[in-house]
């Protein structure tokens, strides 16, 4: 009886066994958990795919091991494996993405370091080409203060030996130092009796003038023309005058510029001698070439 | 003569080929299979190789369970229990590699928060120098 029933009881759970699916293994139910979340984890699928692969193998054997009915203790082994393999593929992800972090933060401090000598380096040149320039600029400023003072010398130097050179020439002409500067007379005998033509002596004399006038382009002069007291005012004054004009024309037709003459007839004014002799009234009759102060003459106080 | 001869040549080796069979049979059952054997010891292999002073300190219980398991496996080998003892091989080998690569990702870890704090430090140092 007692064996009859115990017979019984293994046919009908040998049956249900074989007839229904096997109760499922929690251990692999567990396993399967765990893949699943390290498959969802984005650092272990991109980091460690073959662990992840060998893991999930694994469980696949389980899964067959239980579907085919082997014994609990096999698929419960396989269960066991498949859930270590996926401790293995999360640790190992999670150590190479600490060596990925550890690259990154080596790669940033060389790059740092690199942007501080850099930087450091710039900073250097920066202040070596700011000194540079600075020596550059006081170089060129203090050869500009010498080339200015040079200038200025030679100016000086130069406007002296034109000074020099006009005064010597003037005093070829037999100019006269006056209070008004130099004054340079054309005697009443270089022109015409009572007209205002010149006499051929006077070619020589007003071409050295007229020389003059050329070597110094800044000289002007005044021309004067003056007669004696005898005779009408008027006519004095027109002769003078036409006398000054006489010497101008003469002049320019050597070569001198229209500014650097001005023309004045005075008549009987101004008279260098005594009307009352003949030797004065000559004297007074001239023409004076009076040179301003313009030309740079250094006149006589 | 002739077949003494070879009984005396042939016999024992029949004999002795007889007498091997019976016991590689035997010992095919009563001994420890070649695979077992095997087994165990790369499983203890795995055991020593994973047994160092980092995994002591950063994978203790992992590298515990591994010694533990491979004391099972030589109990089911001796209780003549093979496949549990293949298979206890097999996990300790699993679990003496778990056993390295967690203590090996715990110092990876800490590398990793040194290198940052050390780029960080770097990053004030030089951010401090700038400004000065």
């Amino acid at each position: 009886m007692n064996t009859r029933l115990l017979t019984l009881i293994t046919l009908t759970a040998a049956l249900g066994a074989c007839s229904s699916m096997p109760e499922r293994n929690s251990d692999l139910d567990r396993a399967q958990g765990r893949l699943r979340s390290a498959q969802n984890d984005a650092q272990v699928a991109q980091l460690a795919p073959d662990e992840l692969k060998q893991a999930s193998d694994t469980l696949v054997m389980a899964e067959k091991a239980w579907s085919d009915n082997e014994p609990k203790s096999k698929v419960d082994h396989l269960a066991y494996m498949g859930a270590q393999r996926v401790v293995v593929a999360q640790e190992s992800a999670s150590s190479r993405a600490s060596q990925a972090v550890i690259a990154g933060a080596a790669a940033e401090r060389d790059r740092m370091r690199l942007q501080q000598r850099t930087a450091e380096a710039d900073r250097a040149r920066q202040q070596l080409a700011s000194a540079e320039q600075s020596n550059a600029n006081k170089t060129a400023a203090l050869a500009q203060a010498d080339a200015a003072t040079l200038r200025e010398q030679a100016r000086a130097d130069s406007s002296d030996a034109r000074a020099n050179a006009l005064a010597q020439q003037l005093q070829e002409l037999n100019a006269k130092k006056t209070e008004r500067g130099y004054v340079v007379t054309l005697q009443d005998v270089l022109f015409d009796t009572g007209q205002a033509r010149l006499m051929p002596e006077s070619a020589g004399f007003l071409a050295r003038l007229a020389d003059a006038f050329k070597r110094n382009a800044s000289l002007t002069a005044a021309i004067e023309g003056y007669t004696d007291s005898v005779g009408g005012s008027n006519a004095n004054y027109e002769l003078s005058d036409r006398r000054a004009n006489a010497v101008k024309t003469a002049l320019m037709s050597l070569g001198v510029r229209d500014e650097q003459l001005t023309v004045r007839g005075f008549g009987e004014n101004n008279p260098v001698a005594s009307n009352d002799t003949v030797d004065g009234r000559q004297m007074n009759r001239r023409v004076e070439i009076v040179f301003g102060s313009q030309s740079g003459l250094v006149l006589a106080k | 003569m002739k077949n003494l001869f070879r009984i005396d040549v042939l016999h024992p080796a029949g004999l002795a080929a007889v007498a091997c069979t019976a016991l590689l049979t035997l010992a095919g059952c009563a001994s420890t299979p070649p695979h077992s054997d095997a087994h165990m010891a790369v499983a203890q292999a795995a055991v020593e190789h994973a047994n160092t002073p980092g995994t002591s300190q950063d994978a203790p219980m992992e590298l515990q369970l591994a010694t533990s398991k491979l004391v099972a496996a030589r109990t089911a080998l001796a209780d003549k229990n093979y496949e549990r003892a293949d298979q206890l091989a097999e996990e300790v080998q699993i679990d003496a590699k778990v056993a390295e690569l967690h203590a090996q990702s715990a110092r990876s870890r800490r590398a990793a928060q040194e290198s940052q704090a050390a780029a960080a430090a770097l990053r004030d140092e030089i951010s401090r120098n700038t400004t000065r």
